[in-house]
């Protein structure tokens, strides 16, 4: 026990909070303490060369990165070289790399994502780790939640503020319950949501939380919304079209978001909820063009056919429940006599 | 006297050779659809190149079968109108107590099986069966191909119902034909491995005399063994000994 006492003591009895970090083993901050120092580009940008001290020592690296773990071609004598950059950018982009020297894991993932495929096509603003993560003053990841989506609005502003609006980013800057932009997009291995891939996948997305007995009991919600919908014509579909991407001539079967929306989801009683029943005629008319006013109720609204709910249905399948076994198991007997008379006879 | 009875006309024969292969192309295409999260689901649809091109193929099939169930009606009822053919399918009082003689004699409690005229019980519980299964098959399946034309005419909530039914009608009908039909046409003694009668139109007079004993009698003007009543079964034809080796 005496062995973790001390370092604790020692830490909280080193104040403030910054001195002693290895960083200023190094002596780099000798220089880098100049808020007004910075170094000109070839582009006309003016790259800041300040390190805040006390910024970088609270940060997650503070207690255990020296400077040159991360700028490893710096030496002490670098202060009267040209740099080879040419924009902030260049800089940027060539000291994320530093990052998966320790994070490979969640570097290799973001070779998958939407970030990196089309920084890969010339796209010199797609994030990269330190656009989200921040470089001297990376602190733990989702601390709180909400700064997730405030990182994203950052270039996704539009969707963000829709986002905010909504039944799930309202409820954001409060509760954990909710999703953020992570949640359903994924951080490292960003799906690109547009070919199809990101909505096909919404059903287990969504389902993640609504069909979660503890959580949906705390708003009232149904959690057999993902089976209704699997067990109904869309689902069957979405099922069957899984790993087909959206193109020409390919239309896809609706899933979650095709009816109650993306970023601008909302309560389904709320009047303005595209699932809302007065405006499900116009929601459906979206595929099923020409749809009447009884068309959405061809749609049990995610209920499984009871008989308060939807008695027709319910009838035709207690029906067949009953037919199938009586009908088949009765052919059977059937040919199990004549085949035992066959017998009886030899 | 000719060693073989026609007993299918060409027409008849046609239909079999449709209602066969599109029920084939229906079952492969419809079921899939049905138990869509199987992996044999699966396999068979990517064989057809995804679900909306075996869906198209089931529709393409679902419309041969529709037309072939209104052929077959208007021409059954032309037929009828014309009397060119009678009422030879329309169950009767006699096949019920056909079923009951045939059950009978399955149990062992009789050893008197059963005299039938051109279709037995069996036969036209699969015909009626089918036609039956065909109306609500094709009713319900363009109920799920136009919905939305669908909703303008009936209430919504019967598009759901007509996919149930639809699904399971059909399940059932795949039942009925690989249980039933696989075994009265291939694995019955009677006829195994396979009989080829629906193919060529022709049974052999002994099998007649074994299976249609009252309709070959009136085909070859003699008269039924018994026309009336299933006292005189037991005197089945000569060579026989009174005790038929299956039904």
């Amino acid at each position: 026990m005496k062995r973790f006492l001390l370092p604790l003591l020692v830490a909280f009895a080193a104040s403030p909070a910054w001195a002693g970090i290895p960083a200023e083993s190094e002596d780099c901050l000798g220089c880098h303490s100049d808020p007004d120092q910075t170094y000109d580009l070839p582009s006309g940008e003016k790259l800041s060369l300040y390190v805040n001290q006390e910024a970088f020592a609270k940060s997650v690296h503070g207690e255990m990165l020296r400077c040159t773990e991360c700028h490893t071609d710096k030496t002490s004598d670098h202060a009267t070289g040209e740099l080879k950059f040419k924009t902030r950018r260049e800089v940027t982009r060539a000291y994320y790399e530093q990052c998966k020297g320790c994070h490979f894991a969640n570097y290799t993932k973001t070779l998958d994502g939407v970030h990196f495929a089309v920084m890969a096509k010339g796209n010199d603003k797609a994030a990269l780790c330190v656009d989200c993560h921040g470089a001297h003053d990376i602190s733990r990841p989702g601390q709180p939640r909400a700064r997730i989506s405030q990182m994203c609005s950052g270039c996704h502003g539009k969707e963000a503020a829709i986002y905010a609006r909504s039944v799930h980013g309202r409820l954001a800057g409060s509760s954990s319950d909710v999703p953020v932009c992570t949640d359903c997009h994924r951080a490292h291995d960003t799906t690109d949501p547009r070919d199809g891939a990101l909505a096909a996948r919404t059903p287990e997305i969504c389902g993640r939380c609504h069909t979660d007995e503890k959580l949906m009991k705390r708003y009232g919600l149904s959690t057999k919304v993902v089976d209704t919908y699997l067990a109904d014509f869309h689902g069957m579909a979405a099922s069957l079209q899984q790993g087909k991407k959206k193109g020409p001539g390919v239309r896809l079967a609706a899933v979650c978001t095709d009816c109650h929306g993306v970023h601008d989801i909302e309560k389904s009683d709320s009047p303005n909820s595209s699932v809302m029943a007065a405006n499900l005629q116009k929601t459906c008319a979206k595929c099923h063009e020409g749809a009447s006013e009884s068309f959405p109720k061809a749609w049990l609204s995610h209920y499984e056919p009871t008989p308060e709910k939807a008695p027709i249905v319910w009838a035709v399948q207690l029906f067949y429940k009953l037919m199938i076994p009586f009908m088949v198991g009765g052919l059977v007997l059937q040919i199990a006599l004549h085949l035992w008379r066959v017998v009886v006879n030899r | 006297m000719s060693n073989y009875i026609v007993r299918f006309s060409l027409k008849q024969r046609i239909e079999h050779f449709v209602t066969m292969t599109t029920f084939a192309a229906l079952c492969l295409t419809g079921l899939p659809q049905k138990f869509y999260t199987t992996g044999w689901a699966h396999t068979f649809v990517d064989l057809f190149g995804g679900i909306d091109n075996t869906r198209w193929i089931h529709r393409f099939f679902g419309v041969v079968l529709a037309l072939s169930t209104i052929v077959h009606f208007a021409s059954g009822i032309a037929a009828i109108l014309s009397r060119k053919i009678g009422f030879s399918m329309v169950p009767t009082k006699r096949d019920f107590e056909d079923a009951i003689q045939q059950l009978r004699y399955y149990l062992g409690m009789t050893d008197q099986h059963p005299q039938y005229d051109r279709f037995t019980y069996k036969e036209k519980f699969e015909y009626w069966g089918l036609v039956a299964g065909n109306v609500i098959m094709v009713v319900t399946g363009f109920m799920l191909f136009f919905p939305v034309k669908a909703a303008t005419l009936i209430p919504g909530q019967i598009i759901p119902a007509a996919k149930v039914a639809h699904s399971n009608e059909g399940l059932m009908a795949f039942f009925v034909i690989t249980v039933w039909h696989i075994f009265n046409a291939h694995l019955n003694p009677d006829v195994f491995p396979f009989d080829a009668s629906i193919f060529t139109g022709k049974v052999s007079r002994e099998r007649y005399v074994h299976e249609h004993p009252l309709e070959l009698a009136r085909l070859e003007g003699g008269l039924p063994p018994d026309a009336h009543g299933h006292a005189g079964h037991g005197d089945a034809p000569p060579g026989h000994g009174g005790k038929r080796v299956v039904g």
